[in-house]
């Protein structure tokens, strides 16, 4: 299996995952790393059953490069919140871009930036998606492990909430506190209120969360969803956040 | 021309070469990356965020920007945590320090002294080490892990302390991989001291940049010191130092105001404050020759092992001392204000700036990473070491290039660039 592992706009927080498991996949006989400019000076650029892609598109040459690598990429796998949902820079999705680019003076050097920071979905087909920011190693373990088996990946569909439960966590919500866990997607392993701190998001929302009776919640405890919003998932899941404020729940 | 990427660094970017009667003229580090705006996106933002957005900068450094974050935050605030509080801290950046130094050490750096492509590489030619070193990066994100819940993006610094303190047990349960990975990082110094260091010198007169701790190496927060003998408080930063940019370069450049080059970072750290190392780290540095005043950047490789050793042994000492019944957050009110923090990241000072409105909003941010301030002195080196040279062999020059440019362990994703190597033949023009 040829694999190639890509960054665009990123942090790079989640290709750390295969350096994480450089030990483990080096003794993998089926799986040859053969494009990672992070982990390596020798690469290949050729064609690559599957391709694991970090960050967003933000740019022009983005666009181009992600096209490229669509192309020779039999799968193609998206990597965090960057890529899946254009992550911490989408934050720019809602404000004015010039106001944005006032972070420089010299007017060249944001010529080729996109407007909006989008997920790579936006911007050719993507086969998988593996959320969070950043990806837990042991889901991205979990993941290879699947495919080199051919089994179809495990579905993280249900909310952080399940894994509270498990873990025994006295809930948040019950001490007052706010918390995204019922929406939010699982995978962490209830990080968060397993350390006294409501969810804030980062793996974003599942794909069949009740929204109404969060809303419902929110507006019961008296909390103010939109600051909430504003201040927690936000850059983790701006598509999201975009239909939120439209729908004007 | 045709374009190669700078491969075995943090993030992307580019080196460009340019040639006439195929040598070397000049070469410039082209820094063009997608920039990602974190000083505009944080603005109307609550503080809370600080510590989760800026984490977000770097995924290798996360608390590296947490902690000069939060003490901004806390300086406008006029919060000052407990010395248990601190302490916490202290333990988790150590945990920073080794994750990141081994990653830096072993994945980006050792290849280039065996002439291997990567760590993988490396992996299969010398198990046996190899695993001991993964085993050291283990030690520290173990580290972040009980601290801070997670090695990237960790969750629980907030202002006043941390949303949760780990139990004794947790803490004291990390001293046996801590005590392996010392004695895992003296059998790596004695391998690397078997290696060839090229001389990749820096300038007579460059000035190294660093804080200083008084009974420590420094790592936390300190006065910002120059080898010049200068002292300065961290609100002071940008009377002494300022950022500029250059055309092709997303990530900024900075000098001091009266226009000299300097370097941040650990071969900066080491150099100014050697005394503060501990007896054991000292002894080690001499034993495998390294001493102030350093100037080898090929040498960091052993520079950052020593600083690996001075953490674990600092880390140790905290852990001894831990008591989770003795740690409480302080409290605080949201006032308006602006503040600055300072700290050691891995790669040198980071530095931040906030203005926050009386509703506790971000109203301005201003950020400086040390790659943006190695930038200068990476060029300069590169032009010292690579003009004039011949271009026979375009991928030796290349490869010389980049080993130079990973001397610096340059965070490049702390400017979220994308850098390419580029040539430019003076001969077509
Ligand atoms: S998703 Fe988060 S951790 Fe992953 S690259 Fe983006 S910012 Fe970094
Ligand atoms: S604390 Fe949060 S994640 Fe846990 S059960 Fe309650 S709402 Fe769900
Ligand atoms: S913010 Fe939510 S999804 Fe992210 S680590 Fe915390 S609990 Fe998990």
């Amino acid at each position: 299996m040829r694999v190639g592992i890509f960054k665009f706009s990123s942090c790079d927080g989640c290709q750390l995952s295969f350096i994480n498991l450089s030990g483990e996949l080096a003794e993998l006989e089926n799986f040859s790393i053969d494009y990672f400019l992070e982990g390596q000076s020798v690469n290949n650029y050729e064609y690559f059953d599957f391709s694991f892609v970090e960050g967003s598109v933000s740019t022009t040459e983005e666009i181009e490069r992600i096209k490229d690598i669509r192309e020779r990429s039999k799968v193609l796998v998206g990597i965090g919140a960057c890529a899946v949902s254009g992550g911490v820079q989408s934050i720019r999705n809602f404000r004015n871009i010039d106001d944005i680019k006032t972070v420089y003076n010299t007017v060249d050097i944001t010529k080729n930036v996109l407007e909006n920071a989008l997920p790579i979905s936006q911007v050719v087909k993507v086969d998988f998606e593996i959320r969070g920011c950043p990806v837990s190693t042991d889901v991205v373990k979990d993941f290879i492990n699947s495919i080199l088996i051919g089994k179809s990946p495990h579905n993280y569909n249900y909310p952080v909430c399940l894994e509270c439960k498990r873990r025994g966590n006295i809930c948040l919500l019950v001490l007052n506190k706010p918390c995204l866990g019922p929406i939010t997607t699982a995978g962490c392993n209830a990080l968060c209120p397993s350390v006294n701190r409501g969810c804030y998001g980062c793996f974003g929302p599942y794909k069949d969360a009740n929204i109404e009776a969060f809303y419902n919640l929110f507006k019961e405890k008296g909390w103010g969803i939109r600051d909430f919003i504003e201040n927690s998932l936000n850059p983790y899941n701006h598509l999201f956040v975009e239909k939120l404020w439209k729908q004007n729940l | 021309m045709e374009a190669k990427p700078l491969t075995r660094v943090e993030g992307e970017g580019t080196l460009k070469l340019i040639l006439k009667d195929d040598l070397v003229q000049d070469v410039v580090l082209n820094i063009f990356e997608p920039p990602r705006f974190f000083e505009s996106i944080l603005k109307g933002k609550r503080f809370e965020v600080i510590p989760d957005i800026t984490a977000r900068i770097c995924g290798i450094c996360p608390v590296a920007y947490q902690m000069s974050g939060i003490q901004a935050v806390e300086s406008v605030f006029n919060v000052k945590v407990s010395k248990e509080v601190e302490d916490l801290r202290r333990l988790f950046y150590y945990g920073e320090w080794i994750h990141s130094h081994a990653i830096h050490v072993f994945f980006m750096h050792l290849p280039d002294f065996l002439g291997l492509s990567s760590f993988f590489e490396f992996l299969k030619l010398n198990p046996d080490l190899s695993k001991k070193a993964l085993f050291i990066k283990q030690t520290g994100r173990k580290i972040l892990e009980v601290i801070g819940g997670r090695d990237v993006h960790p969750v629980t610094v907030c202002v006043g302390g941390f949303t949760h303190f780990p139990k004794d047990e947790e803490i004291k349960s990390l001293i046996p991989s801590l005590e392996k990975s010392y004695d895992y990082s003296l059998e790596i110094l004695d391998f690397l001291s078997t290696l060839n260091f090229p001389q990749h010198l820096l300038p007579e007169d460059i000035l190294f940049v660093s804080l200083k701790e008084e009974d420590h190496y420094p790592i936390l927060k300190g006065k910002i010191y120059l080898s010049t003998g200068v002292g300065l408080d961290k609100d002071e930063f940008l009377k002494y130092f300022y950022e500029f940019e250059k055309p092709h370069s997303t990530a900024k450049y900075s000098k001091t105001k009266d226009g000299k080059t300097y370097i941040v970072g650990p071969i900066a750290r080491f150099n100014n404050s050697f005394d503060n190392l501990t007896e054991n780290s000292k002894k080690i540095a001499l034993k495998y020759g390294v001493k102030p005043v350093e100037r080898n950047m090929s040498k960091t490789i052993i520079v950052r092992v020593i600083e690996i050793l001075d953490s674990i042994e600092r880390s140790i000492e905290l852990i001894n001392l831990y008591q989770k019944n003795s740690l409480k957050n302080e409290k605080y009110e949201v006032s308006e204000g602006e503040g600055t923090g300072v700290s050691e990241a891995p790669r040198g000072i980071l530095w931040h700036y906030y203005k926050i409105n009386s509703n506790g909003l971000i109203e301005k941010a201003n950020i400086i990473p040390p790659t943006s301030q190695n930038q200068s002195v990476m060029e300069e080196l590169l032009r010292k070491n690579l003009t004039n040279k011949e271009l026979k062999d375009e991928s030796t020059l290349i490869s010389y290039g980049e080993y130079i440019v990973r001397d610096f362990d340059p965070c490049i994703s702390c400017a979220t660039h994308f850098l390419k190597i580029d040539k430019l033949n003076l001969d077509n023009r």
